[in-house]
């Protein structure tokens, strides 16, 4: 057996589902009767809609990657992580608008604001623990919600209408060329996540962790453990404000409510979702997530809400390690129980 | 060295920080006026007596459950809605009485289905096909029931029959008397039994899900609350038009208060349930309480949309707080008692009673109220007990789940209160709760998470500082040295309090008056 028919064997189901989103811009434009040409060449209606969707997930799923990294696997709860998207969206937007620099320029900028925003962050992150840090991070970014809020800076950031306006450059228009922008997030959210897997199973990573089940004992241990919360801080916020970038690329209008507590909320639900500190669980919630919202809005309108927090309340009292979690703690059982099945059945 | 040379070393930090607060107070009181400032200082402790209603049930919760309860915003917006349901609809107020008092009437009787669920033929059966088996008769006969039962209210697509113009016409001093509504839907008694059954099969089903290996002896104490509520649903069902035509024709004063009580005992037995249906199987899972409790808070939001709808609207205040005409605005208290002005003359400037006297005094006597019920009653000092050492109240023998329910229980009734008193003079609208919790948030955050003294300290500063730089925001500041007049403008209000909750938890990671770790 060679190495790489292993590598294949054990990255099964990431691979499918890879070559399966590779492909679903086609396979969709293909139900309707689109030839892979015409889907190519951004022509097809429905596969343009599809893609607009899985965008949208990409970049959610990046955004509850980063705070996975945070929460789940370093164990800070923070509650100020939309500041991090925020920074990244508004940052694009006002670059590319008001100061007219090209899309690497402007990314090169966000790239060095997201490490100085952790650095803000890892500024306290001595001082404070537990539920106070979680209250701190919402002071900062409410502060930030505020000030991009304000009417002064309407200029810049479209005061509470939001910002609008962006020139995208024509390459990665979602508007002409969605499709080229649909593998560009994909390619993106693959890349944060094969990093992520690497950073979890390196050195540093297990000090993370080991940090997440008793801070004490990794000091006990000699880790400077405020330099490894840093570290997490800083790759997680790195991420947060790319996703931002991804968004203010992609939205016509960024609107200020991704600012605001109730985005962080939606990270912390997608993990909840998906599974708390299994990085995977964090993209698996994000698709839960906004297409359940999307489907519920689509056919119930107003009450969609209800039924979102209901299902909620369902998972922290009934699944509560999420759905990828569970899959982990019970894939052994599913597997013989499967067996037991297809053995009944007579066709094994 | 004496005592109070090392209380001043210990709490060095504590007590700069005090002075700084101080000094500052007083130099913010230099730029204006004397009538500006005691507006502004009455406006500041208004604002404060609500954050701290709200606050100090947040930090009692928190600091004996160890619960963020973030949904204690909403059950405050709750609370404000169903007192404006009780002083401007009455009617819809006793039609309501019924069902709810019905419904809630099993739950009241969870030690009779704990004995219950551990006989040996529920026991024997299976685990999880009867406990649903009750839920779901329970919910197909109350679904069946409720749609059909007859309530007078309000219609949110109608105009001249929406709660704004409900709300408008009491005002007014005109209030609308709705057609009242009647059974021709269902049969009375077919209603009466059905929502009986719902509610016990619902308890009893609900109590299985849970079993208890050891169940204390059934007492005749246990059926007191249930039979109350029974007599209370069949009371209001039998005397319904009678009990109408009272509360209509009773005074608004009288009714007010009738408000605020069923705003405070509904809110309760809300909170009450909420711990012990949803909270309680999640004490070994912190982070997940949090996440319940965001789940409540939306659905709350949007239960409040459905019901009340997205238009803000106003509650009334009560006529003892709301005259005008001959001798007002008051020039003193004995002038205000004879006339019930709405405003009244006080150190020169002119200060609405309600907002900037009513809430602040509420807010001081519910201080003092809770302060004794934690310092003088058993109760309390089971509470301050188990704040310090949950695990050892327990192993001294004390039912601490029971207590748990209390305190959860009194807390939201607390943020109910605020609620109801606030609804007048803030208005109803379904942002109310958020931004109120992250006042009481931000007030704990610099008082003390768990410290009730703390949580009003804190609670003042939030209001205080909101309301200066609002008053600043139209004088406006001369910058020292320079021609140029800062004016704040409004987004500075809530950035100021987040500011000082940073810095404070900067300088003191447990707030000004949290105990140190």
């Amino acid at each position: 057996m060679t190495n790489l028919s292993s590598f294949f064997r054990q990255n099964r189901g990431s691979l499918i589902t890879l070559l399966g989103l590779t492909l679903l811009p086609f396979i969709v434009g293909l139900t309707e009767g689109a030839s892979p040409l015409v889907v190519w060449k951004n022509a097809g209606g429905t596969s343009k809609f599809v893609e607009g969707l899985a965008i949208e997930v990409f970049i959610l799923a990046l955004f509850a990657l980063s705070y996975d990294l945070i929460f789940g696997i370093t164990g800070l709860l923070s509650f100020g992580h939309s500041m991090f998207f925020a920074v990244g969206a508004y940052l694009t937007g006002v670059l590319l608008k008001n100061f007219h620099l090209n899309l690497w320029q402007t990314i090169g900028l966000v790239f060095i604001a997201a490490v100085i925003q952790a650095l803000l962050f890892g500024l306290v992150l001595p001082r404070v623990k537990g539920i106070t840090f979680a209250l701190v991070t919402l002071g900062l970014s409410s502060v930030f919600h505020i000030v991009i809020m304000s009417r002064e800076l309407g200029d810049f950031t479209g005061s509470d209408v939001g910002l609008q306006g962006v020139i995208v450059p024509a390459f990665i228009s979602p508007a002409n060329e969605r499709l080229r922008f649909y593998f560009v997030a994909l390619a993106v959210l693959l890349l944060a996540y094969l990093l992520y897997k690497r950073f979890v199973n390196s050195p540093t990573g297990r000090i993370c962790v080991a940090i997440r089940e008793n801070e004490a004992r990794a000091k006990m241990l000699g880790y400077n453990t405020f330099t490894f919360k840093l570290v997490a801080l800083t790759l997680s916020s790195i991420t947060a404000a790319f996703a931002g970038v991804l968004h203010a690329l992609y939205q016509p209008i960024v609107s200020p409510n991704i600012a605001d507590m109730g985005f962080t909320v939606t990270a912390l639900l997608i993990t909840l979702i998906g599974g708390v500190g299994t990085l995977n669980g964090a993209l698996v919630g994000a698709a839960i997530y906004r297409l359940l919202d999307f489907g519920l809005r689509r056919y119930l309108g107003e009450s969609a809400s209800f039924i979102n927090g209901a299902i909620y309340i369902a998972f922290v009292l009934f699944i509560p390690y999420g759905i990828v979690g569970t899959w982990r703690l019970k894939s052994f059982e599913i597997k013989k129980g499967w067996e037991r099945l297809v053995k009944m059945s007579g066709l094994g | 060295m004496t005592k109070f040379q090392a209380t001043l070393r210990k709490n060095l930090i504590l007590y700069i920080t005090l002075a700084v607060l101080v000094a500052t107070f007083f130099v913010a009181g230099q730029g204006m006026e004397r009538k500006d400032f005691v507006i502004t200082l009455l406006r500041g402790f208004s604002v404060g007596a609500v954050t701290f209603l709200v606050a100090s049930g947040f930090s009692l919760i928190f600091g004996l459950l160890d619960v963020l309860n973030l949904a204690h915003g909403t059950l405050f917006m709750i609370g404000a809605y169903i007192g404006w349901t009780v002083y401007v609809r009455p009617d819809t107020f006793v039609d309501l009485l019924t069902p709810m008092a019905l419904l809630i009437c099993g739950f009241s009787l969870s030690n009779l289905w704990a004995n219950l669920s551990t006989k040996s033929w529920f026991s024997l059966s299976s685990k999880w096909v009867l406990p649903w088996a009750f839920l779901l008769v329970s919910i197909l006969v109350a679904l069946f029931v409720l749609p059909r039962y007859p309530i007078a209210t309000w219609d949110l697509a109608d105009y001249a029959n929406s709660p704004g113009t409900y709300s408008f016409m009491a005002d007014q001093g005109t209030p609308i008397h709705a057609v009242a509504s009647t059974f021709d839907k269902i049969n009375p008694l077919l209603a009466i039994g059905g929502l009986i059954v719902a509610s016990l099969f619902a308890a009893f089903g609900i109590s299985l899900f849970n079993r208890q290996a050891l169940v204390s002896k059934l007492n005749v104490r246990d059926f007191i609350p249930a039979a109350l509520l029974l007599f209370i649903g069949l009371g209001s069902f039998a005397a319904n038009d009678s009990l109408t035509a009272f509360l209509t024709g009773l005074s608004s004063n009288w009714l007010f208060l009738i408000a605020i009580l069923v705003a405070v005992l509904s809110g309760a037995g809300l909170g009450g349930l909420m711990e012990a249906t949803l909270i309680r199987p999640l004490y070994s899972r912190p982070i997940y309480q949090l996440m319940l409790t965001l789940g409540m808070s939306a659905i709350g939001v949007e239960v409040v949309r459905s019901i009340w709808g997205r238009p803000e609207f106003t509650m009334p205040k009560p006529p003892f707080f709301n005259g005008s005409g001959a001798g007002c605005p008051a020039e003193s208290f004995s002038a205000w008692w004879q006339h019930n002005c709405s405003t009244i003359f006080l150190l020169g400037g002119r200060v609405r009673v309600y907002n900037e006297i009513f809430i602040p005094l509420l807010g001081i006597l519910v201080l003092v109220a809770v302060w004794v019920l934690l310092q003088r009653s058993r109760l309390g000092m089971v509470i301050r007990a188990g704040v310090q050492d949950r695990e050892m109240v327990e192993a001294l023998g004390i039912n601490v789940r029971r207590v748990f329910t209390m305190v959860f229980a009194l807390g939201v009734g607390l943020a109910a209160l605020g609620g109801v008193l606030a609804a007048p003079s803030m208005g109803l609208s379904n942002a109310m709760g958020e931004s109120l919790l992250l006042n009481a948030l931000i007030a704990l955050a610099i008082g003390g998470l768990t410290s009730y003294p703390g949580a009003a300290l804190g609670s003042l500063l939030v209001g205080l500082i909101q309301q200066f730089i609002i008053k600043y925001g139209t004088i406006g500041i001369p910058i020292p040295f320079t021609e140029i007049i800062f004016k704040p403008t409004p987004p500075l209000v809530p950035a100021s309090t987040v500011l000082l909750m940073v810095v404070v938890l900067l300088i003191l990671p447990n707030g000004l008056l949290g105990k140190k770790e």
